[in-house]
């Protein structure tokens, strides 16, 4: 018998009490390299998105934290790369669930990294338009003093010409 | 005045709201108009961190008392429970789950809500649990009044409760609202209305006499069905 799935709602304007409590969390033996990601959430008229929230899903990683005003977030995870998986075909990558006022369903997309010769073979990212996949792409930020943390810079823009790819899983 | 709906949206049509419904005004600049990028559930990473290691005790999950304050929650207490499914009708164990909601006075203690609704200092409005072994969750906590809101002329929220599903992968991910049955605010809200109406009803918490306690609290009954990953047996296609 299959049951009929439960319908998705906006997560308002009033979680942040309830839903980031918990600091962001990656597993205590995960070794690797530490990746700082720091990127902005705007809105169709370019202007940033203060209310969202943002989870990063992960291997053994998970961390879920709130834009601030102009839209600024900003979370700590080890570089995906360090975390082999079983699928030696796809490319390392941070996948994202991004929820706000105004999303009546929350948005999925990846962060990929630049300079990853298998991002040409990743089989979702060969699914994206090649004109788009630069939505996906994070930018390198400037070199960090501690050479164990890097820092990327990736960009969320929710509507526009420059939107960035969501992905519809099914 | 007519509402205009835009064809992009995420799972099934039927089921899932649109990303824009311009009643709700909020969608307008926040909607995504390029289509999504199909991706089809067999090719992606199957693992995820789960729930497992989120901090929960007991109290979490008694709305009415975990303030901390010493006395309880002003407003009708009400016991919510259901049930957390996959398209099957399997149980999801040990998905956490987290709501939030409104006060019985319909205001929320977070600093942006200012509307002139008294806040009751023996209430957080924030729980939290975990699905048993038969999914099954439970909050007592107490019903939460309607609230305004600024979207239109004269606008109020139907009385809610947030809840947010947290399972084993992000594919299973879920946030919506509860609403409870015969409320007469439900037909004027765009939020609930930008479900497909066959849907809305899924929603809806039915009145459960059989939860209700004798001299103590209502109760109300809601399932929740996400799309789990134990429903698809996992076939590995390599290379797409």
């Amino acid at each position: 018998m299959s049951h009929l799935l439960t319908p998705s709602q906006t997560v308002g304007p009033y979680f942040h009490d309830a839903l980031l409590g918990c600091d962001a969390f990656i597993s205590a033996e995960a070794p690797g390299q530490r990746v700082r990601i720091v990127g902005t959430v705007v809105d169709g008229a370019g202007e940033g998105v203060p209310d969202a929230m943002i989870e990063a899903w992960q291997g053994n990683c998970f961390s879920r934290v709130g834009t601030g005003a102009g839209g600024i977030f900003e979370f700590t995870t080890i570089h995906p790369s360090s975390a082999p998986t079983d699928r030696t075909t796809a490319a390392p990558r941070i996948d994202l669930v991004i929820f706000a006022r105004g999303l009546l369903n929350h948005l999925v997309t990846r962060i990929y990294f630049p300079d990853e010769h298998s991002n040409e073979r990743d089989p979702v990212l060969r699914l994206v338009p090649p004109a788009r996949r630069a939505t996906l792409i994070a930018q390198r930020g400037p070199s960090h003093a501690d050479a164990r943390e890097a820092t990327y810079r990736f960009d969320i823009v929710l509507q526009g010409g420059d939107e960035t790819v969501f992905f519809d899983v099914r | 005045m007519t509402t205009t709906i835009g064809e992009i949206v995420r799972g099934d049509a039927a089921v899932f709201p649109p990303y824009l419904y311009d009643a709700y005004r909020a969608t307008i600049l926040r909607a995504p108009l390029l289509p999504m990028v199909e991706v089809p559930l067999s090719i992606v990473d199957r693992q995820g961190p789960g729930a497992a290691w989120f901090p929960v005790q007991p109290i979490d999950a008694d709305l009415t008392r975990n303030a901390g304050m010493g006395g309880e929650a002003l407003g009708q207490r009400i016991i919510l429970t259901g049930r957390l499914l996959d398209a099957d009708g399997r149980p999801v164990p040990d998905a956490l789950v987290e709501v939030w909601q409104a006060n019985a006075a319909g205001r929320y203690i977070h600093k942006n809500d200012q509307w002139p609704g008294p806040l009751d200092p023996n209430f957080l409005g924030l729980g939290r649990c975990r699905t048993d072994a038969n999914g099954a969750y439970r909050f007592l906590t107490v019903r939460p009044g309607a609230y305004p809101w600024k979207n239109h002329e004269n606008a109020w929220r139907p009385a809610h409760v947030h809840f947010s599903v947290l399972g084993r992968m992000w594919s299973e991910r879920m946030i919506t609202q509860m609403y409870f049955a015969d409320d007469p605010m439900l037909s004027l809200d765009p939020i609930y209305n930008a479900v497909p109406e066959a849907a809305r009803a899924r929603l809806v918490a039915a009145y459960a006499h059989d939860v209700t306690e004798s001299q103590w609290a209502l109760g109300w009954r809601w399932d929740i069905v996400i799309a789990g990953s134990t429903s698809t047996p996992f076939e590995e296609r390599g290379n797409a």
